[in-house]
């Protein structure tokens, strides 16, 4: 599926919107539920993913040529993990706090669907720019998809959004809301919420969607 | 002249949804009386604000999403009401509100409406509001005023009790534990009531009696073995009000009458399991709940041998 | 002891089962001005008619032979003159040809050919008498009775029930034939029990018509091999593999025939009809049948066969209020009516009609699943999982979950709070799975 027809701006919406990993694509439902516990935990997550992202599809979009496709897969996964090496030493170093709160969650970058999704689907088969922003655009969707979980779920079940007192005092949280159950049940209903509403829209224009 | 055409029956029963659902509320009368006499008027608030909310969330939900409206099937009332009496008198209102709200729209509307809940929708929400604001849910008040004559419990507005009686049957008398002397949600602690609305059920024929007494008696029975007070077992906690009015729901308990049996055995042995090592000091909400689950996969595992036919072994 | 199956419901049991009105009303004689007589009134091929336009008939003539193999005759059930031969709508049924007659009152008898008492008849004699005098089941079946009594040969009958359980709502047509012909009843157990070579009989009643039971244990008195049973007031109690279950706790196998058990049932009605057919020579040419509902004057009338529905319920008073729907049989299983034109069968129990409001059938909501379709099933199917896969259009799955046993008794329909049209799934499943070979 070449789409070489695509500007890459077109390429770049294309992965926040039409093709938003988490809304419309569905992938990293993993991480989705586990770092969405608040809008700081989102965002750390999607910028993560989103470098991891925008590293390796450059870098496979430029080896694609290069590497057989017997062995693309285990190849896809060395520059993958490289740049999670790199992400993961990074946020340890600069944002300790970050690094607490997702523990486990940041190496395990290397096996997020998308990231594979994205060089094995787009990358391995475009030139390099095209797969720059694609994987720009593929990370600044996820990365919006988190912040929007995690801002509800911190909302109320913390009162908080990226740690600024949103309620009064006499707000008592939903502690659900940020415990596990809390987060398939709000990923459900957003998700929910999102296609209902994009159902419409492309019902009023009468496209499918 | 023109003649309707249609196959039979051309006459039906009387009963339909929403009679067998007016015929519950009538059933939960006494139930509902006892806990507003008990708790005073904090309790008929908390009642009416969950009523109210499970009745407006199901209309707007319906208008919303265009379906049709079935408020007057009086399912959603049901809902209210046995969430209501799921919850302490002392519960700001906001409380009940929200269960009601999550009941009908996240576990039954969203599920499809009416019969298409994968779990007795006043339930999970009681299970949602515990696991949100443990500290308003799990904390049980004694009643502000007495049923009946005798009594050593102390009674009065500032009466609270950190732990269900639950956890100290043995410091409540039989008599008090029937009569509802003691600290609890609003319907689970008048035992009196609730028998008296499953006698109403049993007699006008809403339920059978097989899952609430098979219910009750495995927990009897597993509290004598491992030398409890069975008595004191079943009167205490919300034993009685869930296996009377919850494990009943028709949409979350088997089709099969040996179905029902295996749901009702398993609700009492979750409840034992859940009373004696579980977190909670009560287990009858987890354990209705996990049947409700199972209930799909014992349909699909039980059979009855139909007329003419060798038994299957499905 | 009172004999019983399990499952099954008690259908308007607030209002004794609808048969408080016509109950105990003697039997009153209906002579119709005219008689259309439908040419497939019983299971089978339709029979030929024999007579044409502008012929004298004579009551009880042969105005139809029988066609293949099942087929029985039909008679003139009045006599008089041949006024057209057209193709008629019969209930819901496709068309037919029926034979028109208008009566000229004589009841001039044709010949009649009786083979003597029913216990010095001729036995080898008396299943070739049923046929000719064109008896079929007349409990609603329509099965031809000659082919009931001659069951095959590897499979020997040991019992003969007569159905007398009248469980269908409004019905008392039965009810009444026992109260005031028991004997005959019983003379046409006797003469089908003889005709078969079976020794025991057994006269089977709900227990809501005890003087029935008394009648009858009265005129069985002294009457080789026949007994009476008691059955509890149940619905379907009357239903053939219910009533075999109930009285022999034999189960007719999957697919079968009551024969494959032993056993032969035959409503009381048709008893009688075989007595007068053994012992008079008479043909079918009458039968009780209750007229009931919104009617001024519900009655248990003997009808010609062929008399229209309109001349029923004129003679019950005509209507009480405007009608809104008439069925043939009782309100469980019974057939609507396209108009009250249509014609009283062999096989018409009963012609009930339904003032405009109770003709409503109201709208069907979401299933709760609450069990009664499945405390209510006589044959133990699971209606709310049948109906589950008949929706999802899934026949082979619901095969498997044995459709093809459902009675379409209807119970499942009429216990369900949502008013789920439950039964008329299961008969439509039944036909499509039978002509697609499923």
């Amino acid at each position: 599926m070449p789409e070489k027809k695509q500007s890459i701006r077109g390429v770049f919406i294309n992965g926040i919107f039409n093709e938003n990993p988490i809304f419309r694509l569905v992938l990293g439902v993993c991480p989705t539920l586990a770092a969405t516990t608040s809008a700081t935990n989102g965002l750390g997550m999607g910028l993560a993913a989103t470098f991891v992202l925008l590293g390796s599809n450059i870098v496979i979009s430029l080896l694609r040529n290069f590497i057989p496709d017997k062995v693309r897969i285990p190849a896809f996964i060395v520059v993958i993990s490289t740049f999670v090496t790199i992400v993961q030493m990074l946020i340890q170093a600069f944002v300790p706090a970050l690094y607490e709160a997702l523990g486990l969650f940041i190496p395990l970058i290397v096996v997020n669907c998308i990231i594979l999704a994205r060089a094995e689907a787009f990358a391995a088969r475009n030139p390099v720019f095209h797969a720059a922003a694609d994987g720009l655009g593929m990370g600044m969707g996820f990365t919006a998809g988190l912040i929007l979980i995690g801002s509800v779920r911190e909302l109320l079940g913390n009162g908080t959004i990226f740690g600024t007192a949103v309620f009064g005092a006499s707000f008592e949280p939903m502690l659900l809301a940020v415990m596990a159950p809390g987060g398939f049940i709000f990923f459900g209903l957003i998700l929910g919420i999102i296609n209902a509403i994009v159902n419409r829209i492309g019902s009023r224009k009468g496209v499918q969607a | 002249m023109s003649l309707r055409l249609s196959t039979g029956p051309h006459l039906l029963h009387k009963e339909s949804t929403r009679t067998l659902m007016l015929d519950v509320i009538i059933a939960l009368v006494p139930t509902t009386a006892a806990g507003i006499y008990l708790f005073g008027s904090k309790a008929a608030w908390v009642l009416a604000v969950a009523v109210a909310s499970a009745v407006l969330c199901e209309y707007l939900f319906q208008k919303l999403t265009r379906r049709p409206v079935r408020v007057l099937d009086l399912s959603a009332v049901v809902t209210g009401l046995i969430l209501g009496l799921n919850l302490p008198a002392e519960a700001p209102l906001w409380l009940p509100a929200i269960g009601s709200a999550v009941a009908v729209i996240l576990v039954k509307e969203l599920f499809g409406g009416i019969g298409h809940n994968f779990m007795n929708p006043a339930l999970l929400a009681r299970g949602i509001l515990l696991a949100s604001w443990p500290a308003r849910m799990s904390v049980y008040f004694m009643p502000i005023r007495v049923l009946g004559a005798t009594s050593a419990v102390p009674a009065g507005p500032d009466a609270v009790s950190s732990a269900t009686a639950l956890i100290r049957p043995q410091g409540y008398e039989v008599y008090d534990l029937l009569m509802g002397n003691i600290p609890g949600t609003i319907g689970e602690v008048c035992k009196i009531a609730i028998l008296i609305g499953f006698l109403y059920m049993l007699f006008v024929g809403t339920i059978k009696w097989h899952i609430p007494v098979i219910f009750v008696g495995t927990v009897a029975l597993f509290t004598w073995l491992i030398g409890g007070d069975p008595l004191k077992a079943v009167l205490s906690g919300g034993l009685l009000f869930g296996a009377v009015f919850m494990a009943t729901d028709y949409v979350t308990n088997p089709m099969l009458r040996i179905g029902q049996v295996i749901f009702a055995i398993g609700c009492g042995l979750l409840v034992a399991v859940i009373r004696m090592n579980g977190a909670f000091p009560e287990g009858v909400t987890y354990a209705i709940l996990i049947m409700n689950i199972l209930t799909p996969l014992i349909d699909r595992l039980t059979s009855r041998r139909v007329y003419g036919t060798v038994k299957q072994h499905a | 002891m009172k004999f019983s199956f399990k499952g099954g419901i008690h259908p308007l049991k607030e209002m004794h089962e609808g048969k408080g009105a016509s109950r105990h009303q003697p039997i009153r004689d209906l002579v119709p001005e005219t008689v259309s007589i439908p040419m497939d009134m019983h299971i089978g091929a339709p029979s030929a008619p024999c007579v044409q336009k502008g012929d004298r008939v004579l009551l009880g003539q042969v105005i139809a032979t029988p066609v293949g193999g099942i087929g029985i005759p039909v008679h003139a059930s009045v006599s008089g003159e041949v006024t057209g031969i057209e193709v008629r709508q019969l209930l819901n049924k496709q068309p037919s040809t029926c034979i028109n007659i208008t009566n000229d009152k004589l009841d001039e008898w044709a010949p009649l050919h009786p083979l003597g008492g029913v216990e010095t008849a001729p036995a080898d004699r008396i299943i070739q008498q049923v046929k000719d005098a064109g008896i079929c089941g007349m409990g609603g079946a329509c099965f031809p009775t000659h082919i009931k009594m001659s069951p095959p040969a590897d499979k020997p009958v040991d019992t003969v029930i007569l159905n007398g359980a009248e469980c269908e709502t409004f019905l008392t047509a039965d009810h009444q034939l026992l109260l005031e012909q028991p004997g005959l009843v019983v003379d046409g157990l006797r003469a089908i029990m003889r005709g078969m070579g079976v020794t025991r009989g057994i006269i089977a009643i709900e227990d809501n018509k005890m003087d029935a039971v008394k009648a009858v244990r009265e005129a069985a008195q002294g009457r080789e091999g026949v007994s009476v049973a008691v059955l509890r007031t149940k619905y379907p109690q009357g239903g053939e593999k219910q009533l075999i279950e109930a009285i022999t706790k034999r189960q007719v196998p999957s697919g079968g025939l009551p024969c494959d058990v032993g056993v032969a049932v035959f409503n009381v009605g048709t008893a009688a009809a075989v007595a007068e057919a053994v012992s008079l020579g008479k043909p079918l040419i009458s039968r009780v049948t209750t007229v009931t509902g919104a009617v001024n004057k519900p009655s248990n009338l003997r009808l010609r066969i062929g008399t229209s529905f309109q001349a029923a319920i004129d003679e019950a008073g005509g209507t009480s209020e405007e009608p809104g729907k008439v069925f043939a049989g009782g309100s469980m299983t019974g057939i609507a009516a396209p108009n009250t034109g249509v014609s009283v069968t062999k096989a018409n129990n009963g012609v009930v009609v339904l003032g405009q409001k109770d003709a409503v059938t109201p709208e069907p909501t979401p299933c709760i699943r609450c069990g009664r379709c499945v405390s209510a099933c006589p044959a133990k199917l699971n209606p709310q999982r049948l109906k589950e896969l008949c929706d999802m259009g899934n026949l082979a799955g619901a095969k498997k979950e044995h459709v093809m046993e459902c009675i379409i008794c209807a119970s499942c329909s009429y216990v369900c709070p949502a008013k789920l049209e439950l039964s008329p799934t299961f008969k439509e499943a039944k036909e499509k799975i039978t002509a697609r070979r499923i």
